[in-house]
């Protein structure tokens, strides 16, 4: 029996006390979904300046803004798990990817209706999401996020090594179908003011939802997860079912970049069930502030934004992701929306 | 009520609780004690659906328990305590008893948006009142005294309505004056639910306990009225210590 007491006992201590990344993203989250009012302020000027930017931004900039809105969709769902569930995913780039090739293999070879492969693309991920999830949240911290992360890499090499689906070249000459939305109103991808507003448009939505979706009795339960998940059981509720469906859920938000991102390159490639994609997605979500739902989303905008400006100068942009990523560790772990808390100092203090 | 029968878990060659067997009446407060290691924190782990026991059986006001997962248990009416506060030291107070009585709601109602859902928070807001918390409803409770944590510790548990209260030493750690408080806390309580505590405070098991069950190397090894208890030789002998059995 005192063995099995001292391993609840080590347990304990080793979750109050870690120092891993993991912990401190979490430790920084704990508050910031609290200061709501702030936040809603945040992503309305947000909305304003993105709603604008189309009109001084030029083509090759509002291209941009479409994919920095794209990989927003697997940061937010990175935050969904992280800043809610507190589960470290390395591998959301797995629905992001898994749901740009199956939109492109339908594209390429079954159909051009975009509402069809809407629907198979996010049955797919849902089904993956589903059996992938039922396993990997079993394990806890570390495993859950080496579970993911080996996930998202077998994916990405069977693609690389299919050349059925394209190989290592991916897929190319994805046509840009145009949606049918109302009889005798469609929808042209190729205009890209028609394309960016769409886009924007949807991500609000998406948004929107989550934030509705996390603000009920379901997300009250995730937060208590995240804080404390030894002890959700003995409240009646089985931590499972709401990891789950947390999960399934940020699996369908970075489906829906993915679905859209082969009409905006109108090509698909293994890298985007990578590693890259992955980690770049939680150094996004830390930017912006994780539990933030907004700032992600803004730290997707940033980090898109800084990598084309310096990936024209140097191929070695990786390293400057780096850098941010350990210079918000360290000194900004609630990232730009708790600087905003702390600066704006409206509500709690939020704790270090 | 709540019914023990044969109880055993093994943790490789250690028979952390061997065939462990005993009732807790309602509106009455049973107390486990034993030295360290007798197996008290095994036998509540098995009772609330932490551990599962290898044999033997619970039952709950009649109905075979056994091997259950806490949070059907928890459903069920059997909330316990932690002898480590083992609480949402990130959310406030009134959030952490609040998710406790959420959990009673119907399940249909999982995503009304949390501010349309006010019975709980007018529940937990009663509750708060009762234990004296009121004051600290929107602090964190990492925030908290340890004494008061200690106190939102059974609180929560009150939260889910129970029909069985399974308290983990819950004034460990406690100043005397505080310990004084949480005695009389139990005592109230236990004219609503049936108590099963688990105690070093020798004192306050004597003072408050109905009945008495002695723990030793996993076993059972009496059972009776605090005074009884207090007279057994054999009790003295392996619990109170070689000096007390001489007095």
């Amino acid at each position: 029996m005192l063995q099995a007491h001292q391993q609840v006992q080590a347990t304990d201590i080793q979750r109050r006390q870690s120092g891993t990344v993991a912990a401190r993203l979490l430790r920084a989250s704990r508050n910031s979904s609290s200061n709501s009012r702030l936040l809603r302020q945040i992503a309305l000027v947000s909305l304003l300046l993105a709603a604008i930017f189309p009109l001084f931004g030029g083509s090759f900039f509002t291209r941009l803004a479409i994919e920095a809105l794209l990989f927003g969709c697997i940061a937010l769902s990175v935050d969904i798990l992280l800043g809610y569930a507190g589960l470290l995913s390395l591998g959301q780039a797995a629905y992001f990817g898994l749901a740009a090739y199956v939109a492109a293999l339908m594209y390429l070879h079954v159909t051009q209706s975009f509402w069809l492969v809407l629907l198979t693309a996010s049955a797919s991920v849902g089904v993956f999401s589903f059996l992938l999830g039922a396993v990997a949240i079993r394990a806890k911290g570390v495993y859950f996020a080496l579970i993911t992360f080996s996930v998202a890499e077998i994916l990405s090499k069977i693609t690389h090594n299919t050349r059925a689906i394209g190989g290592s070249d991916g897929l190319i000459g994805i046509p840009v179908p145009s949606i049918p939305l109302l009889p005798g109103l469609e929808i042209e991808f190729a205009n890209n003011y028609v394309f960016y507003y769409l886009v924007l448009g949807t991500v609000c939505l998406l948004y929107l939802g989550t934030r509705r979706m996390l603000n009920t009795a379901f997300g009250s339960v995730l937060r208590a997860i995240r804080d404390n998940s030894d002890r959700v059981p003995y409240l009646g509720y089985n931590p499972f079912w709401y990891k789950l469906l947390a999960y399934v859920m940020a699996a369908q938000i970075a489906a829906f970049g993915g679905l859209i991102y082969p009409l905006l390159r109108g090509f698909v490639a293994p890298h985007l069930f990578g590693f890259e994609v992955s980690t770049k997605a939680v150094v996004m979500s830390l930017v912006g502030g994780v539990g933030t739902l907004i700032g992600p989303l803004m730290g997707s905008v940033i980090i898109t934004f800084l990598e084309s400006v310096v990936g024209s100068y140097t191929e070695r942009h990786l390293i400057l992701l780096g850098i941010i990523f350990i210079v918000f560790v360290v000194f900004l772990p609630d990232g730009l929306c708790g600087l905003a808390q702390r600066t704006f100092g409206a509500g709690r203090k939020v704790k270090p | 009520m709540i019914r023990i029968t044969d109880l055993s878990k093994s943790f490789g060659a250690l028979r952390a609780v061997n065939h462990l067997s005993f009732e807790a009446m309602p509106n009455c407060i049973t107390s486990i004690i034993g030295p360290n290691g007798a197996g008290k924190s095994t036998a509540f782990n098995l009772i609330a659906g932490t551990l599962r026991p290898d044999s033997g059986r619970v039952e709950l006001e009649g109905h075979d328990v056994t091997g259950e997962p806490a949070y059907r248990l928890a459903k069920l009416g059997v909330a316990r305590s932690f002898q480590i506060t083992n609480l949402f030291f990130g959310l406030s107070v009134l959030d952490n008893i609040r998710l406790n009585c959420q959990s009673l709601e119907s399940r249909n109602r999982f995503l009304s948006r949390l501010d349309r859902l006010s019975a709980p928070v007018r529940r937990a807001t009663e509750i708060l009142e009762e234990f004296g918390l009121d004051e600290s409803a929107d602090e964190l409770v990492g925030n908290l005294s340890h004494g008061d944590q200690r106190r939102v510790e059974i609180a929560i548990c009150m939260a889910l309505s129970p029909r069985v209260l399974m308290l983990d030493e819950p004034t460990q750690g406690m100043s005397p004056a505080e310990t004084a408080e949480i005695d009389t806390l139990i005592k109230s309580l236990a004219g609503r639910v049936t108590v099963l505590l688990i105690e070093h405070d020798i004192d306050l098991v004597m003072n408050i306990s109905d009945h008495v069950i002695v723990m030793h190397q996993g076993r059972k090894l009496f059972e009776g009225p605090p005074d009884e208890v207090r007279a057994s030789p054999a009790v003295r002998e392996a619990y109170l210590g070689a000096e007390h059995a001489a007095a």
